[in-house]
């Protein structure tokens, strides 16, 4: 994933890039299947407690995705994503209590402006690679929350900050009109997150993608194939950047409420967490993460068991993905049920050719 | 603008919190340097010892036996981490090395967070007995413990550079800095040194907890967290120097508790770190090499 050893492992694979057609039919029927699943079927099933989750769901999957276009595709691990969410958040939350603007195009703004932001954090990754480029966006990102605990998220203030000092009787972050309900604002937010996806995805299969994946393999060689790294680097944390700002845009909203308690450092060093052990690599990757971020916590809630136990888990998975498997649950998981599947089949397979060898 | 009155007991209280930065600066380096791993775990593992100190103190067990015994934790836990861990990510980037440690950062804080359960608002403190003793510089008071916490500095600061420059373990690990590989070669027994490192490392990680969880606050998230600010330190040292790092930790210290009686910075004082590193780092890697070889970032 991060350096040569996991490298030539996802060299020996098949380039993910280019699949025959009747995969890709597949797998689009699939995708569309989910789609509809998760726009339809889950607001009916499930209660409005998990609901709300699923909206973090569709929410965070657009941050795991960020961060995983930036570790998976381009080898640049940052340690600052949910500093990013917040000040997509902080913008979202400040155009929709200063302006009466449609809620699209607060979504379009936050994210343009987090861009811009998140371009300038990007800025040093011009100059370092690596652990310190991680380091540093530790460094920035502990430094935003310092900033965020100070001025804190607009509450309907007056003034740039728009915060009003008092913490009860504020006045809700809006939503869309047509999305006023919690299901509503889920498919709102399922809708949104789609498009992410699909922007990362052009991404990946165009000219962009290409640059990034050479740039992963080797920097030297990508310059020396005349390919402008500073620009693609530089491509990529714009990218992900906005598509983080934007998902700060629907978190406000999902909330109603922001807190700047609700966005420690730490959870920058969770979200990485899980986006290695969903698999950066793969688009499904961030959907695994989100669900193991967002979902899981609810449901053991639910279930009355102590959160510290995933942060607990979340450890060994970074260990265990880190030691013997780079690319992540994605991967491994089917991977590891087609080995299943194999072993059942051989099984099933060698009593009978035992049964017709006469000797 | 304050007078100069007002600044005053915040340079000696400057003066111990740097103390302590360089320190846990410092095992940071050295670690790094013998094992290129940086450890990330450093605040969590002392956060540990601390936690397991006030534990004891409370069933009424003597106050050295907590403290040793906390020092131990935090070396055992380190070394263990190191033996299980450091083979099999040898030949790693040294970035998936450090995100690593991150990994055991998770599972102790979940640890603790589950043995040593915040929610209730209940609030624990360790009081060192030098807390109470001390003395006046002028009209300052001066407590025992921000004597330590200098001195801890200090004397980290010497001992380690004696250390690697005298002793043969502290010569294997300089060469180790250099090229792993062929300090193998040359018969180093390279597993045994690093594990050495480790347990150094751990070491001083459990004297830093002790003395942070007295003189900050004794909170597994505070201190597991604080790591980021001492880190900032070995950073600006560029993870090399060890007099770089105990420099830099001193003018965090310094700057950070300096800017407390300043009304429109207090609030923001706790960003020193963070913007020294952020700072240093972008002024030191003006010059950009690409080079193909192992990272020098």
């Amino acid at each position: 994933m991060l350096d040569t050893a996991s490298r030539t492992a996802a060299g020996g694979q098949r380039s993910p890039l280019r699949r025959p057609g009747r995969r890709t039919l597949t797998q689009l029927a699939v995708i569309a299947g989910l789609l509809l699943f998760a726009f339809l079927a889950i607001p009916q099933l499930l209660s409005l407690y998990y609901i709300d989750a699923m909206t973090q769901v569709a929410v965070y999957s657009v941050v795991a995705l960020g961060l995983g276009v930036l570790v998976g595709r381009v080898g640049l691990v940052s340690l600052g994503q949910v500093a990013v969410l917040t000040i997509g958040a902080w913008v979202a939350a400040r155009l929709l209590f200063a302006t009466a603007q449609p809620y699209p195009l607060v979504l379009l703004e936050a994210g343009v402006i987090t861009m811009v932001l998140g371009t300038l954090i990007g800025l040093p990754a011009l100059r370092l690679r690596g652990l310190y480029l991680a380091l540093i966006t530790l460094m920035l990102a502990g430094a935003l929350t310092v900033v965020l605990t100070t001025t804190n998220f607009p509450n309907g203030g007056h003034g740039f900050l728009g915060y009003n000092g008092s913490t009860v009787h504020i006045p809700a972050i809006r939503r869309p009109s047509i999305a006023e309900s919690d299901p509503a604002y889920y498919r709102y937010a399922v809708v949104v997150a789609a498009l992410m996806f699909l922007l990362v995805l052009v991404h990946i299969r165009t000219q962009p993608g290409r640059a990034w994946a050479a740039i992963r393999q080797s920097e030297p060689a990508a310059l020396a194939a005349g390919i402008n790294t500073t620009l693609y680097k530089l491509w990529a944390f714009a990218l992900a950047s906005f598509i983080t700002g934007v998902a700060g845009g629907v978190l406000a909203g999902a909330v109603h409420y922001l807190y700047s308690i609700t966005f420690p450092t730490q959870e920058s060093i969770t979200l990485l967490a899980v986006v290695l052990m969903g698999g950066a690599y793969s688009m499904w990757g961030a959907i695994v993460a989100a669900l193991l971020l967002q979902f899981l916590p609810a449901l053991l809630n639910n279930w009355g068991v102590s959160a510290d136990w995933l942060t607990i888990l979340f450890g060994i998975g970074v260990l265990q993905v880190l030691t013997t498997a780079p690319r992540g649950l994605a991967d491994q998981v089917p991977k590891d049920l087609a080995r299943l599947g194999r072993l059942l089949r051989g099984l099933r397979r060698r009593p009978a050719a035992s049964g017709s060898d006469p000797a | 603008m304050p007078s100069w009155q007002e600044f005053e007991p915040f340079i000696v209280s400057g003066l111990a919190l740097g103390g302590v930065y360089a320190l846990s600066g410092v095992g940071t380096v050295v670690l790094y340097q013998a094992t290129g791993v940086v450890y990330l775990a450093f605040g969590a593992v002392g956060a540990l010892g601390a936690l397991i100190a006030w534990s004891l103190t409370n069933a009424g067990a003597p106050d050295w036996l907590a403290w040793l015994v906390c020092v131990l934790v935090s070396g055992a836990v380190t070394l263990a981490y190191g033996m299980v861990f450091g083979p099999p990510l040898a030949r790693r980037d040294p970035l998936v090395k450090a995100v690593a440690t991150l990994g055991l950062t998770l599972v102790l804080f979940g640890l603790m967070d589950l043995l040593w359960t915040t929610s209730g608002g209940q609030s624990r403190a360790i009081t060192l007995p030098t807390d109470n003793g001390g003395f006046t510089v002028g009209q300052l008071q001066v407590t025992w413990t921000q004597v330590i916490g200098l001195g801890a500095g200090i004397a980290i600061v010497v001992v380690t550079t004696v250390f690697l420059r005298y002793t043969k373990l502290g010569t294997a690990m300089r060469a180790m800095a250099n090229d792993r590989e062929i300090t193998a070669t040359l018969g180093v027994p390279v597993r045994r040194v690093e594990a050495a490192a480790w347990l150094g490392c751990g070491v001083i990680a459990g004297v830093a907890g002790l003395l942070l969880a007295d003189l900050v606050a004794l909170d597994a998230t505070t201190l597991t967290f604080l790591v980021i600010s001492s880190l900032a330190a070995a950073l600006i040292a560029r993870l090399r120097s060890i007099v770089g790092t105990f420099v830099a930790a001193m003018a965090i210290g310094l700057i950070h508790d300096l800017l407390t009686p300043i009304q429109s910075l207090s609030s923001y004082r706790d960003m020193t770190p963070f913007v020294l590193a952020a700072v240093a780092l972008l002024v030191f890697s003006r010059h950009r090499v690409i080079s193909l070889s192992r990272e020098e970032a």
